[in-house]
């Protein structure tokens, strides 16, 4: 059971037990982590789950699909290299420990 | 609330002069009148605002057309009220004239030998006749591209048939009902079954029965194709595909043997466009009765108050809306005609809507991937000078397509031919 481990922009970290298959947006919001609004329920449409990767993490997760490409471009108020939708990051047993920073607003 | 930034919403709706937008406009030729405005030689000069700037169009004594600055380069009165006559444009307060390039030709309180008038130059842009519409290219001439190839202009006059409204909201929020198919279930419910350019085709069943189409964007050299697939008979799917050709023609995927129709959208200012509608048959004249109906203001067309191109359902009247109708199921919303529908709804937004609050939804993605075109395209032409997509006029020759299709198969592998324009060969539809 892989863990993900958010950290919210004011500090503090919400280390989650998830399952495999399931996306990170999916990890929070069944875990009731704030700051991952996730208004449009994973179908790449609103941005509001948008979290930046932790650089170690990065490579695992790769880089974001072509839709999700758009909405960080059109909607995120501070795009980084590790931006990711993570709604689109699938959790696999790699990715136990993934670590991912919340920003400090959603669109 | 989501998705679109509100400089990026800024960016992409402001399009006067040095603004990304406004340049990016500037690269292509657009439409700026319909011919029926200026026709004959010496008629009378014509307003045309375009991307905010203020102008006159007329056509001289020898039957070119013109295209200035609206305002006498003397102390500036309005040349809308000029003399069109011997071959040039007279301010009637002075007399200064000038002649389609804005060059001025005389100037009667200057002394005969004087040069003085061959110092004044307004500022001008070509204006070309091509099937109904004049055109326009408003940017620097040492990159004019060569003239449209739009098909819809190309065929002979018996084929085509174009109208315009002046519709009271920015471009962009006009533009994006022209690539969103889902809308038309509910909207235009009513017109699918009883509109004469819209009833009677197959796929009008399919359109109304699926009311959650899957959408399924493809990138082409101009734009955008846009599938909107809805299911049909076992194992196939109904697929409607959409050209957008940037920055803002559009076509509506076509109904049986009915003509084609599809739009120019063409900014007047930040918070006004020309909403430009077309039919047309790619290898028949349109009948009396199709004609007769576009110009009755049915299919994509609206019915203007006359002598003008604003429509008489308009929101000042609250576009005539019957409430009755609308509860009867007559019209979905209540406003009559497929034009006004979609014009209603999209001014209703305001004048320019903050995309800041609105919420998207995976149906579209179509609008998604446009406004990122858009946005990309400005950015490269002002950082560095890339020509953007839909110049060329090899871009432009696109057609829309509706198509049944088994389950398997790519929308966009299937329908190569199909929405490619082949003189002779008639549109793909169902």
């Amino acid at each position: 059971m892989p863990k993900v481990i958010f950290v919210g922009s004011d500090g503090p970290e919400y280390t989650v037990d998830a399952t495999v298959g399931d996306s990170v947006m999916a990890a929070a919001v069944k875990n009731g982590v704030p700051g991952i609004v996730a208004e449009c329920g994973g179908n790449q449409s609103c941005a509001t789950c948008h979290v930046w990767v932790r650089e170690e993490f990065a490579p695992l997760v790769g880089p974001p699909g072509d839709m999700e490409d758009d909405l960080l471009d059109l909607a995120v108020a501070e795009r980084r290299e590790t931006s990711r939708l993570s709604c689109q990051i699938r959790l696999t047993r790699e990715l136990d420990g993934i670590t991912v920073d919340i920003p400090p607003e959603q669109p | 609330m989501a998705v679109l930034r509100k400089d990026i919403n800024e960016l992409l709706t402001q399009t006067g002069p040095g603004t990304p937008m406004g340049e990016l406009f500037r690269q292509y030729w657009i439409p700026a009148l319909l011919a029926e405005e200026l026709p004959e030689d010496d008629c009378p000069p014509v307003r045309v605002k375009l991307l905010s700037e203020r102008m006159v169009a007329f056509r001289d004594s020898e039957g070119r057309y013109g295209l200035i600055d609206e305002f006498c380069a003397h102390r500036g009165a309005s040349l809308w009220f000029g003399r069109n006559e011997g071959s040039g444009l007279r301010c009637p307060y002075h007399g200064w004239k000038y002649d389609v390039t804005g060059q001025c030709i005389e100037v009667p309180s200057e002394a005969d030998n004087s040069s003085f008038c061959q110092n004044v130059q307004l500022t001008s842009y070509p204006l070309v006749k091509i099937g109904d519409v004049l055109w326009t290219h408003m940017g620097d001439a040492a990159t004019r591209p060569p003239l449209p190839e739009f098909e819809w202009v190309h065929v002979p006059a018996e084929q085509t048939y174009t109208s315009k409204r002046w519709q009271q909201c920015n471009w962009l929020q006009a533009f994006e009902g022209g690539i969103d198919s889902s809308h038309v279930t509910f909207l235009h419910s009513g017109g699918l079954k009883t509109d004469p350019l819209f009833k009677g085709a197959k796929g009008n069943e399919y359109n109304l029965n699926d009311t959650k189409p899957f959408f399924e964007v493809a990138d082409s050299v101009g734009g955008l194709f846009v599938g909107a697939r809805r299911n049909a008979e076992e194992g196939q799917y109904y697929w409607r595909i959409t050209p957008w050709v940037m920055p803002a023609f559009t076509m509506v995927p076509p109904r049986g043997d009915h003509p084609v129709h599809g739009h120019f959208w063409v900014p007047i200012d930040d918070e006004n466009c020309w909403t430009y509608s077309f039919d047309y048959h790619p290898v028949r004249a349109l009948t009396e009765t199709e004609r007769q109906a576009m110009i009755d203001g049915h299919g994509v067309h609206s019915k203007n108050i006359p002598g003008t191109y604003r429509p008489m359902a308009n929101m000042d009247n609250d576009y005539l809306i019957d409430r009755e109708a609308q509860k009867r199921g007559e019209t979905y919303s209540g406003v009559a005609g497929i034009a006004m529908q979609d014009a209603s709804l999209q001014e209703s937004m305001g004048p320019i809507v903050d995309r800041s609050k609105e919420r998207l939804v995976p149906a579209d993605s179509g609008i998604i991937k446009a406004r990122q075109k858009l946005r990309k395209a400005a950015i490269a032409l002002r950082d560095e000078g890339v020509t953007p997509p839909g110049v060329d006029p090899a871009h432009q020759r696109v057609r829309s397509a509706a198509v049944v299709l088994p389950q398997a198969e790519s929308f966009l592998d299937s329908c190569r031919d199909a929405v490619k324009v082949t003189p002779g060969v008639a549109q793909t539809s169902v």
